[in-house]
């Protein structure tokens, strides 16, 4: 049984700034100060309505001590509380998590929780390298980059369809970024493309080319999240957060053995899933914004969060069953490939399902009513964070 | 409200440099301590599910320095986030996990070496804005030092007065079986110590301090499983600052008056002075205990001069454990006072134990001459 | 087709829309004709109505405007270029004006930005040579090849070799590495228009040969700056690098002193948890699963057998050294004999094996000479044959 809230919590203001690699004409607080003043006019509040502060945001990428000191400059932390809670690429989801707890604790009535990356501003290949211990390994990681999941594919459906597919995959994920103003790279790819792109797109390692891996993006994510009498008074349409799960593993990179344990992915949708009663996942879900920082990575991960088996994941995605129009619509917003800050990265999925819910995303809305959405974080040595959003108070 | 519990702590002896273990075997002690004391587990069903850890990836020189401790905290296959402010907000953070409904048992656990990097300045330089604080060459000790000079002349702080406070902080740490600098000094020997960053004496800064921590919190309900001798969170405050030095009054314990107001509310108290039985606060240069202390409202404003010549911290039960005063790593400062008020409360001080602890403040600060303050009350 | 101070005159008209200013014609409603003479010069219909914008080519006579300039070529371009004075020209008859007069004079500088020079692919080509850093190119020796098509495009070869670089017509065939795309793509690589990293993931810019080496290139030439072109971005942005290095000196702990003590001692120390028995290596102190600490060590491997390999075509800067390696390299993932089979350990293959190498194959590793118990011990594993 999933636990019992103390108290309903609900998004009430969303606000992003544009996502690219050349934000020079901004420093870092007056980054986040774009993104704070969006997420205010969409909830139709002031610094005064905002009780807490919630910040994100990892200190090697930009090797600032402590940024939320400087960044409370453009947050508007001045005089508030403030917590700040960073867990690497989960981050941003982290944070949803936090406001959500905070909220629905009773300590605070409203909390504004903001990811944000300057990754122009550092170096990120560095910075991510560095999560590796100093002692082993450090000399070994680069960065976020391989391609064990591209050959695990190949070996399990073959070379031709597993590239086919994740091709495929990529190509869809940039005609939904295409649609989205703020995302970052979009390309306009056309499925013609595939055979070229899958000979010349430069490969990375192994299968994984570059064509199939996320940008380096900069930009910044806000949400306000409201207790649910604040909520339903300030906003026409809050988005409630329905649970949420966080799942960890183990330091070292150790997954490749002969067996293979579970992954956290999977640990955590079924986790999520059994306490809150869904037995179909594809069936009840009507959006997904998944964390996907490759294609291949996407694509795998869609047979661990729905708990599918075989081949079904790529079938559905053969019959178009992941697009816009399909069963199970996943990354309307052009996910992770199109668009990487990594310290918003993690927010910007649930504020993404949050804009389906409303109906605000704009062009890449989904035509069908979005009711019940899900998004995943993913970082670290391969954790998981998944949170339910909700339409309607009512489960 | 419902009422959190802090039901066991560990604290690993706080030492210059602790060249013989590293993070993770500090913190397997820790987890073994705390085990030993409550019999938790991480049972999928009864046991922990999420964990609060704290650390700082600037001293640590590793991104994601939680992720290094995943197996020891017992985060593998739960959930684990990191607190990367003054680990005393991990305690208000994990009390709103239980609040929530979240969780019913939260393991917050922290750990710093300040000793691992050639120098904490350097570390702590990285804090200031990359066009003008950095290339000046401020860094938390300097900052520190221009807001002793504005707090002294207010506060009508005299050498003396700061050779009192050091003098009594190793003179308790001498009973703290877990500080760091526990060296006997004369007021002669801290007034006449080389100037470090003027008017910071090398005797009134903490000396660098490598450590680990850990506590166990649970929901009401379940407190008694672990222990039959809670401590409740009763009051969590914090606020924060301005960043530039030139636009905050150094002297006004702005943001500490602010977090202790909200602390005290949410507790219930009206004069402190009344209610509080002892308090640990984050004295990490001498000039900040009797700053703090008129910030916590246990010294009127201005008054911390006339307050040290009454023995005022004597008499409120400031800091026996020696306080951070005596050594403790930065990032994780607040959870060491909170780990001492806790055996206060319990009556597990030992040597250096109150008489009759009921109500006790914890304080702490993150980032530079106390931009951002947090307060805890603790009550039996 | 005729260029006039290095431009021609349909780049004046082709650029019309990206200049077009519709803040600066609220109200407006004009045509304005267009009858440029001589060599590559045309008739235009350029119509500026609700601040909306249409330029025509026009085959035969214009239609009736609201004002018509007719011009010699050389004296249209030159004025669009500040090159002639405007009113010269129209003193001396080189640009005639029929109807309301006054438009040409109010309208058209609040209805478009001023006209810069297009860069073609050849100039900035040719200027390679000029632009060419010596002192980046100690030791290079490469041919890069430039294959851009389209009608402005052209294939061309520089050849930097001893310190010179020269850059000739044509491509050879024996180039260090191609790169193919479409002449404005190079153009807007070039200007700092276009991303490379998006260029070159979306297949607009193909590259043959040496990757690493097309990577090189850049640093080899200083940017190019369109000649006379006015500082159009607004206030310069200055950037300022710096490197913050802070020394640290990392403990070992009691295991993975003890892992690399058995390094020196060529041999691999794991940890064995006392609850469930699985291997951890490298040791740790606690196993993860069971949440027990583990003091048990025993010796694994030293050979091991492959399950996943990583072939690295693009190499990050390592952390420690700032060396980039020669790639293609493998990272591989083995069970070690002795180990658990759900534990993998992670190391490098021997380069000379990377054709043979493949998943199943056993391995063994081959140690550093001398051995100081680091991680420079374990040079890398090479195949057990």
């Amino acid at each position: 049984m999933a636990h019992k809230k103390n108290r309903h919590v609900g998004v009430v203001g969303i606000g992003q700034t544009e996502y690219s690699s050349h934000k020079e004409y901004q420093n870092q607080v007056e980054m986040v100060n774009e993104a704070v003043r969006a997420a205010l006019a969409d909830a139709n509040m002031t610094l005064n309505d905002i009780d807490c502060v919630v910040h994100g945001n990892m200190e090697l990428f930009e090797m600032v001590h402590q940024p939320d000191m400087w960044h409370s400059l453009g947050t508007g932390a001045f005089g508030k509380p403030e917590f700040r809670i960073t867990t690497g690429g989960t981050t941003g989801s982290t944070l949803v998590c936090a406001a959500d707890n905070l909220v629905a604790s009773g300590m605070y009535d409203v909390v504004m929780a903001i990811g944000l990356e300057k990754l122009q501003e550092g170096n990120t290949t560095g910075g991510i390298t560095n999560m590796a211990d100093p002692l082993w390994f450090r000399h070994l990681q680069t960065g976020a980059l391989t391609a064990t999941t591209a050959t695990m594919m190949i070996q399990e459906f073959g070379e031709e369809r597993a590239r086919r597919a994740a091709m495929k995959y990529r190509i869809m994920m940039d005609k939904h970024a295409v649609l989205n103003p703020r995302a970052h790279r979009r390309f306009g790819l056309e499925y013609e493309q595939m055979e070229d792109l899958m000979k010349t797109s430069p490969k990375l390692v192994g299968d994984l080319r570059l064509i199939h891996m996320c940008s380096q993006s900069d930009g910044a994510c806000v949400m306000i999240f409201a207790c649910e009498e604040k909520a339903k008074k300030v906003s026409k349409k809050p988005v409630w957060i329905r649970d949420h799960i966080t799942v960890h593993r183990e330091e070292m990179f150790n997954n490749f053995g002969i067996e293979r344990p579970e992954m956290t992915h999977h640990y955590a949708a079924r986790k999520l899933f059994e306490r809150n009663g869904i037995k179909n996942p594809i069936e009840y879900f009507d959006v997904f914004e998944m964390y996907d920082p490759s294609a291949w990575w996407g694509l795998d991960w869609l047979r661990e969060f729905f708990l599918l088996e075989g081949d079904e994941h790529i079938k559905m995605l053969e019959n178009d069953e992941w697009g816009l129009d399909g069963k199970l619509p996943v990354n309307p917003s052009g996910g992770v490939t199109s668009t990487n800050p990594i310290g918003a990265t993690a927010m910007i999925r649930p504020a993404e399902v949050a804009l389906q819910i409303r109906g605000d995303a704009g062009a890449h809305q989904l035509k069908r009513e979005v009711k019940h959405g899900l998004a995943s974080g993913f970082g670290g040595t391969l954790w998981t964070v998944l949170i339910m959003l909700e339409k309607d108070l009512k489960w | 409200m419902k009422r959190v519990a802090i039901c066991a702590v560990a604290q690993h002896k706080i030492e210059p440099d602790i060249w013989y273990k590293r993070f993770q075997g500090m913190l397997l002690d820790i987890l073994e301590d705390i085990q030993a004391q409550t019999g938790f587990t991480f049972d999928e069903e009864t046991g922990v599910h999420d964990i609060v850890t704290c650390s700082d990836d600037v001293f640590d020189a590793r991104t994601i320095s939680n992720a290094g401790m995943s197996d020891v905290v017992g985060a593998h296959y739960r959930g684990e986030e990191k607190m990367a402010q003054d680990g005393l907000n991990g305690l208000g953070y994990a009390m709103s996990m239980i609040l929530s409904g979240c969780d019913d048992v939260v393991y917050v656990a922290g750990h710093s070496k300040e000793s691992q990097s050639e120098s904490r300045n350097m570390c702590t330089n990285l804090a200031y804005d990359p066009f003008y604080g950095r290339p000046l060459g401020l860094d938390y000790l300097c900052a520190a030092g221009l807001q002793a000079r504005a707090y002294m002349a207010k506060s009508k702080i005299t050498e003396e007065h700061l050779a009192k406070v050091v003098v009594r902080a190793r003179q308790w740490a001498a009973r703290n079986p877990y500080a760091n600098e526990t060296n006997q000094l004369m007021l002669g020997d801290v007034m006449y110590s080389p100037m470090l960053c003027d008017p910071i004496r090398t005797l009134h800064s903490y000396p660098v301090s490598d450590g680990a921590v850990g506590l166990l919190l649970a929901s009401e309900e379940r407190a008694k499983e672990f222990t039959d001798n809670p401590v409740w969170i009763t009051g969590f405050g914090s606020s924060m600052d301005s960043y530039f030095m030139g636009d905050r009054d150094l002297a006004s314990n702005f943001a500490l008056r602010k977090a202790a107001e909200c602390a005290y509310k949410m507790a219930g108290i009206k004069d402190s002075k009344k209610t509080v039985d002892l308090v640990e606060l984050m004295d990490c240069y001498a000039y900040q205990q009797p700053m703090w202390l008129e910030g916590l409202g246990f010294s009127k404003d201005g008054m911390g001069g006339e307050f040290i010549d009454a023995s005022g911290p004597a008499k409120y039960n400031v800091n026996l454990s020696g306080g951070h005063l005596a050594g403790t790593p930065l990032i994780i400062g607040g959870l060491y006072r909170a780990v001492e008020a806790v055996l206060q409360l319990k009556g597990q001080a030992g040597e250096h134990q109150a008489a009759d602890v009921k109500c006790a403040v914890v304080q702490s600060t993150t980032g530079g001459a106390g931009q951002f303050h947090t307060v805890l009350v603790l009550e039996r | 087709m005729a260029e006039y101070y290095g431009s021609k005159v349909v780049d004046i008209f082709n650029t019309m829309p990206v200049r077009f200013k519709p803040d600066g014609v609220k109200g407006v409603d004009v045509t304005i004709g267009y009858d440029i003479l001589g060599e590559g010069g045309g008739t235009w219909v350029v119509t500026i109505k609700d601040a909306a914008l249409k330029v025509e080519k026009i085959a035969g006579d214009l239609p009736k405007c609201s004002v018509v300039m007719t011009a010699d070529a050389e004296a249209f371009v030159g004025g669009a270029l500040g090159k002639i004075d405007p009113g010269e020209a129209f003193a001396s008859g080189k640009i005639k004006v029929a109807g309301d007069i006054i438009i040409l004079g109010n309208v058209l500088p609040k209805a478009f930005e001023k006209f810069t020079p297009i860069v073609r692919a050849r100039a900035i080509v040719e200027s390679m040579v000029e632009r060419f850093r010596p002192e980046k190119a100690e030791g290079v020796d490469l041919k890069i090849g430039y294959d851009l098509s389209g009608e402005d495009g052209g294939a061309w070869t520089a050849i930097v070799k001893d310190g010179t670089c020269t850059v000739k017509e044509g491509l050879d065939p024996d180039c260090t590495v191609t790169m193919r795309m479409v002449s404005e793509v190079f153009v807007g690589l070039n200007l700092g228009k276009i991303d490379p990293a998006a260029a070159f993931g979306s297949g607009q810019v193909k590259i043959e040969g040496d990757m690493m080496a097309a990577g090189a290139t850049a640093k080899l030439f200083k940017k190019f700056e369109v000649a006379g072109a006015e500082e159009k971005q607004g206030e310069e942005l200055i950037s300022l690098k710096c490197i913050p290095s802070i020394r640290h000196r990392f403990a070992t702990g009691s295991h993975m002193g003890k892992w690399f003590k058995g390094l020196k001692e060529k041999k691999f120390y794991a940890t064995q948890c006392p609850v469930c028995g699985r291997t951890q290596i490298p040791p740790r102190e606690v196993c993860a699963v069971c949440r027990v600490r583990c003091d048990e060590f025993i010796e694994v491997g030293p050979k091991g057998t492959v399950t996943m390999i990583d072939t690295v075509y693009y190499a990050s800067p390592d952390p420690l050294t700032g060396k980039v390696r020669q790639t293609p390299y493998a990272a591989l993932f083995l069970v070690m004999d002795g180990s658990t089979p759900s534990e993998s350990f992670a190391h490098e293959l021997n380069p000379k094996d990377l054709d043979r190498i493949e998943s199943g194959m056993k391995v063994r590793p081959v140690w550093a000479k001398e051995r100081t118990g680091s991680y420079r011990d374990l040079l890398y594993f090479e195949i057990d044959d």
